[in-house]
């Protein structure tokens, strides 16, 4: 990086103009990503706030056409059958609190044992030495490209040898244990840690998991979380697998729950007030998630990998 | 946040190496790291990948036992059209997602990071990441809908002409494409936010002293700073790229005239409709190695296993 | 980051896991598990896809139980999109519903692999009149060499329906709707009432002076898909005025789709078209056909008798649904598909008797009267029928523009062979490209051959 010959007071001014064009451009495009991002959702919302029936009847309209509260009260199984049909809205049943907690379950087990998995294999591959080390995180990293269509068979029919079908444990098996993409992220950052703090603790006669979980895990902690966050909400959103394992209300999850709500028939329309309500109320626990630990992301900022 | 209960050592007296280096000095540590990612890889990935290789050679519908064919399968891939249409429409499909997706991310993360230190505006950008992806496909294909959709109302009031954005054979794969891109946007940014957090803010402070622009500070420092992190990102992306699904079934259905048929849409058209799963996973099989070649290529071209910031 | 939080992490997991393990210990057994009494009721599990008729069978379930103690079923609905993921991966892991709707499209392939039941034994034994149900629908669910595997449950056929809105101001009555002609050539009546309804965004109609093909606000024929190998919708009740059908019998080995008489067909429907009476290919991917009616964006639209409750449930201001039969051809009569569901016994299920006496029930008139009174689908047995036809008369619909196809024996038969998976994935795309414009009728007898070769 050249350091520049000009005197200060003409660089910092030609910064200033710079700043000038590149402030308000990035500005502009935050605000129109923003846009592009929110619309759908208020036309989700507007939707949701609609009388499925009479839905077509004004299709382009910006506002809800006839206004009403039924599909958030389908959505929460609190509307009777006789209203829902009158609104034309699906009459499919929906425990939606038993759907709630059984997701919550599902995914926080899911989220933790394999994140914590993950980063212990991670840490194996990045910071401990051992002969072949890359080789296997090679072959690891295969399990990134196996398509979804092998292991949905086979994988069923382990669970349901098992003794796992329609358990939270069925359903979180064949992901709780590690996952390539979350133990690959996690090397990455491994790799980036400072050297000389483990080298520190080794001299002080730290062992490793020690320096494992006392060190090098707190440091990348906010990476973590993020990750932790994201692959939450992918299980939050699975639909294929659940549905083929969670058949009992006590095991059902809520997006597969919300099911009642896509096209029932051939041809067919979905409920489209009802499917609308239901992605948007299942879509804020995870909100709140994201609002909650992102303050531990954005509160990391300062002190991450530092002095 | 960071309390080390360790003195630094002083730099004069730290010894050069301290750590054990005999090759196989921490592998009994490392295998008790490892085993419980170890055994789930075996048990849910491995096991079924393998099984999956073996089905290849065979011809089964899923009803009955499968018969071992060789390399029928194989043979009937390469005459295939169908197959090399979904190859073609697969990689039109990865090219404009990634390419699209990628950048817009860095832009976007690298706004976030240096312009704002909003919550609010993060949380936003993830939003479209919370609907499950069924749903914003249904969303989108209001949408676009030729005669019911905002969009192409829009188009009409300023007196373009309609665009069939899922119906018209050119158009579907790009519209598909595009939708993905609006619900990954969020993730890829903060994956990229997370690789931008990890550079320690005394660079950018000496940047700034040296009277660096934002260009060349992102240029010179940021970019090279996120390789290895952007690396990974490219690798998963595409990856992830390749397996679309979900958008395609709710939406085109492969249609129209097969330009949507994306390959993980055929692979599950022949396993679970036209129920011939041999074939089906001697398609998959294909699909693995030519990711594994991609994802190689892309490590090797990013040196992902190695960070410019070790010190 | 004062303490460490792995290892009480690592303890939450392990207990959470026990806990997951343990509170569902006794859990309701999987479908079709446990259909062995224990005791009391032996448990009958039951697959269907449509939540309208959810009401219905859930009636027939407890009736079955009060007049069966020993039984109980146990009903599961699922939506089409999904239903059938469910009932392929329940044969292949060998634990499946015991009882479940099935469907002329998959039920071959079923049938072939051993995965369903036979009926025959229990049908002889308990001395059933098949007769009871309406004609074809039983020769629908037997195999090449005629062993039953279902008992009819229900049919639908196909009419016109339409924005009677529209017709009127069209200056159209309900009769003229009722009595469409139609032929290859010019389209008949049909067109020119298509033309008539079709309205370009100037306001003017397609039969008028100074039309617009290019600027279209309202169709009189909207084009819902192309129709891939069955045009169950889309044109199946054309061809069959002209003698036409897919393949010459039930299990047939060879398709027809290289006769003058398809191709003459299509090449009209195209033509619509390019006359601006229906929207392009690229126009019509989207919103389904029943919300485009709605909307206004079509006048007219060809579809099945399950999508009548939809359909007449969605009256506006602008939108008052009607229904007409379809329009005779030169064969002098008008033509429906018939197409008909069933109940199968998967072949993994634990109690086959349990099951069938669910399967009796279903077929019989108690059940499909039920099923009729609920005015949602018209059950198979006649008399049902009847009940069905009352009960959407009392919702204000007039349904003879379906059922005058089996009281008259204008239907053709849901083509039913091998491979037709395989069928549908050849001429879905072929159908597609001409329809869009891409390719032409002269593809057919070259997609034909394709689709013939499978047979070999």
């Amino acid at each position: 990086m050249a350091t520049s010959t000009l005197p200060s007071t003409v660089q910092s001014s030609r910064e200033r103009r710079r700043r000038f064009v590149t402030r308000p451009l990035g500005w502009v495009t935050i605000g129109f990503v923003i846009f592009a991002t929110l619309f759908p959702f208020y036309w989700m919302l507007r939707t949701a706030l609609s009388n499925n029936r009479a839905m077509f009847s004004e299709p382009l309209s910006l506002l809800p056409v006839e206004p009403t509260l039924g599909p958030f009260q389908r959505v929460l199984g609190l509307q009777s059958t006789a209203d829902a049909l009158a609104e034309g809205g699906s009459v499919g049943a929906i425990n939606f609190t038993q759907y709630l907690v059984n997701s919550v379950i599902v995914c926080t087990i899911i989220t933790v044992a394999q994140v914590m998995l993950s980063a212990m294999a991670a840490y194996a591959f990045a910071l401990l030495e051992w002969r072949g080390r890359d080789v296997v995180f090679g072959i690891f990293l295969v399990a990134l490209l196996v398509p979804g269509m092998f292991t949905l068979l086979p994988n069923f029919l382990l669970v349901r040898e098992l003794g796992l079908l329609n358990t939270y444990l069925g359903i979180a098996l064949p992901s709780m244990f590690f996952s390539p993409f979350v133990v690959f992220f996690l090397r990455q950052f491994f790799l980036g840690v400072n050297r000389s703090f483990i080298e520190a603790a080794t001299i002080d006669g730290a062992g490793q998991w020690r320096i494992f979980s006392r060190i090098v895990l707190p440091i990348v902690m906010p990476q973590i979380i993020t990750i932790g966050i994201l692959q939450f909400i992918f299980y939050w959103n699975d639909y294929l697998w659940p549905l083929l394992v969670g058949q009992t209300e006590e095991s059902t999850l809520l997006t597969v729950g919300l099911g009642v709500f896509r096209s029932q028939t051939p041809q067919g329309s979905p409920d489209w007030a009802g499917l609308m309500a239901g992605s948007l109320v299942a879509a804020v626990p995870i909100f709140i998630l994201v609002l909650v630990f992102g303050r531990r992301i954005v509160g990391s900022i300062q002190s991450s990998g530092v002095k | 946040m960071a309390t080390t209960p360790l003195t630094t050592v002083p730099q004069a007296t730290r010894p050069a190496r301290t750590k054990r280096r005999s090759g196989r000095g921490q592998l009994g540590t490392a295998m008790l790291f490892l085993a419980p990612a170890l055994l789930g890889f075996l048990v849910f990935f491995a096991w079924p990948a393998v099984r999956g290789l073996y089905l290849s050679f065979t011809d089964y519908n899923l009803l009955s036992e499968p018969t071992w064919v060789g390399l029928e399968n194989y043979a009937a891939i390469v005459d295939d059209p169908v197959f090399w249409n979904s190859m073609g429409v697969t990689l039109q499909y990865v090219l404009i997602n990634i390419v699209i997706q990628t950048l817009v991310a860095l832009l976007l993360a690298v706004l976030l990071h240096r312009f704002t230190r909003s919550m609010l505006i993060r949380g936003v950008v993830m939003l479209p990441y919370l609907i499950a992806n069924v749903v914003v496909a249904l969303v989108w294909y209001w949408l676009a809908d030729y005669n019911l959709g905002l969009i192409n109302s829009g188009l009409d009031a300023i007196g373009l002409d309609r665009v069939g954005f899922f119906g018209d054979e050119q158009y579907a794969m790009t519209t598909i494409a595009l939708v993905n891109v609006w619900r990954h946007l969020g993730y890829t940014t903060l994956l990229i936010f997370a690789g931008l957090q990890s550079i320690p803010q005394d660079v950018y402070e000496a940047a700034a002293v040296d009277g660096a622009g934002e260009w060349r500070v992102f240029r010179s420092i940021t970019l090279p700073l996120l390789r290895p992190v952007l690396a990974f990102v490219l690798v998963v992306t595409v990856v992830g790229s390749f397996q679309i699904f979900d958008t395609i079934a709710v939406t085109t259905q492969g249609g129209p005239v097969d330009s949507t048929n994306a390959i993980t849409y055929y692979i599950y058209d022949r396993a679970f409709t036209r129920f011939d799963f041999g074939y089906a996973s001697a398609l998959s099989v294909i699909l693995m190695f030519i990711l594994a070649v991609i994802a190689l290529v892309q490590m090797r071209a990013f040196r992902a296993g190695q960070s410019d910031l070790e010190r | 980051m004062k303490k460490s939080i792995i290892t009480p992490a690592l303890i939450a997991l392990v207990a959470g896991s026990l806990a997951a393990c343990s509170s569902d210990a006794d859990e309701t057994p999987a479908p079709g598990g446990d259909g062995a009494s224990d005791g009391d009721a032996a448990t009958i599990s039951y697959g269907l896809w449509d939540s309208n008729q959810l009401p219905a069978y859930e009636q027939c379930a407890a009736d079955f139980a009060e007049a069966n103690p020993g039984y109980q079923v146990d009903i599961e609905q699922i939506g089409w999109d999904d239903y059938w993921t469910k009932v392929t991966t329940g044969f292949v892991s060998g634990e499946n519903y015991d009882v479940f709707t099935s469907h002329v499209a998959y039920y071959p392939e079923f049938q072939k692999n051993g995965q369903v039941l036979p009926l025959d034994g229990y049908i002889e034994a308990d001395g059933l009149d098949l007769s009871i149900y309406q004609e074809g629908l039983v020769e629908l669910w037997q195999d090449p060499e005629g062993i039953q595997y279902g008992l009819p449950k229900d049919f639908d056929t196909i009419a016109l329906f339409y924005n009677a809105q529209a017709v009127e101001a069209a200056g159209l009555t309900a009769e003229d709707m009722s009595s469409l002609t139609w032929n290859p050539d010019d389209g008949g009546t049909y067109e020119d009432v298509i033309a008539r309804l079709t309205i370009d965004t100037n306001g003017v109609r397609g039969d008028e002076e100074g039309f617009d093909p290019t600027s279209v606000e309202t169709y009189g024929l909207w084009m819902e898909g192309a129709g891939g190998a069955d045009g169950q919708t889309q044109w199946s009740f054309l061809t069959a005025t002209l003698g036409w059908t897919q393949t010459d019998e039930a299990w047939g080995t060879s398709y027809n789709f290289d006769d003058p008489a398809f191709a003459e067909t299509i090449d009209w429907w195209y033509s619509l078209v390019d006359k601006g009476y229906m929207p392009t290919f690229a126009a019509q991917e989207g919103i389904s056909w029943a919300d485009q009616l709605i909307a206004g964006k079509a006048a007219m639209v060809p579809n099945g008798s399950w999508m009548t409750g939809y359909v007449f449930g969605s009256e506006s201001d602008t939108f008052t649904p009607a229904v007409a039969a379809t329009p005779v051809g030169p064969n002098g009569q008008n033509a429906s598909m018939l197409n008909g569901l069933a109940d199968n016994i998967a072949a993994s299920t634990d109690n086959p008797d349990a099951a069938w006496a669910w399967v009796k029930y279903l077929g019989s008139a108690e059940c499909q009267n039920v099923v009729g009174e609920a005015g949602v689908v018209f059950p198979a047995i006649v008399e049902a029928t009847d009940r069905a036809v009352a009960a959407f008369e009392g919702n204000g619909v007039d349904v003879t523009a379906f059922t005058q196809h089996v009281d008259n024996g204008t239907t053709v038969l849901f083509p039913i062979t091998d491979f037709k998976s395989d069928v549908n994935a050849i001429m879905g795309p072929v159908m597609e490209s001409i329809m869009s414009g891409s390719g032409g009728t002269d593809t057919l007898p070259a997609a034909n051959d394709s689709v013939n070769a499978l047979f070999e």
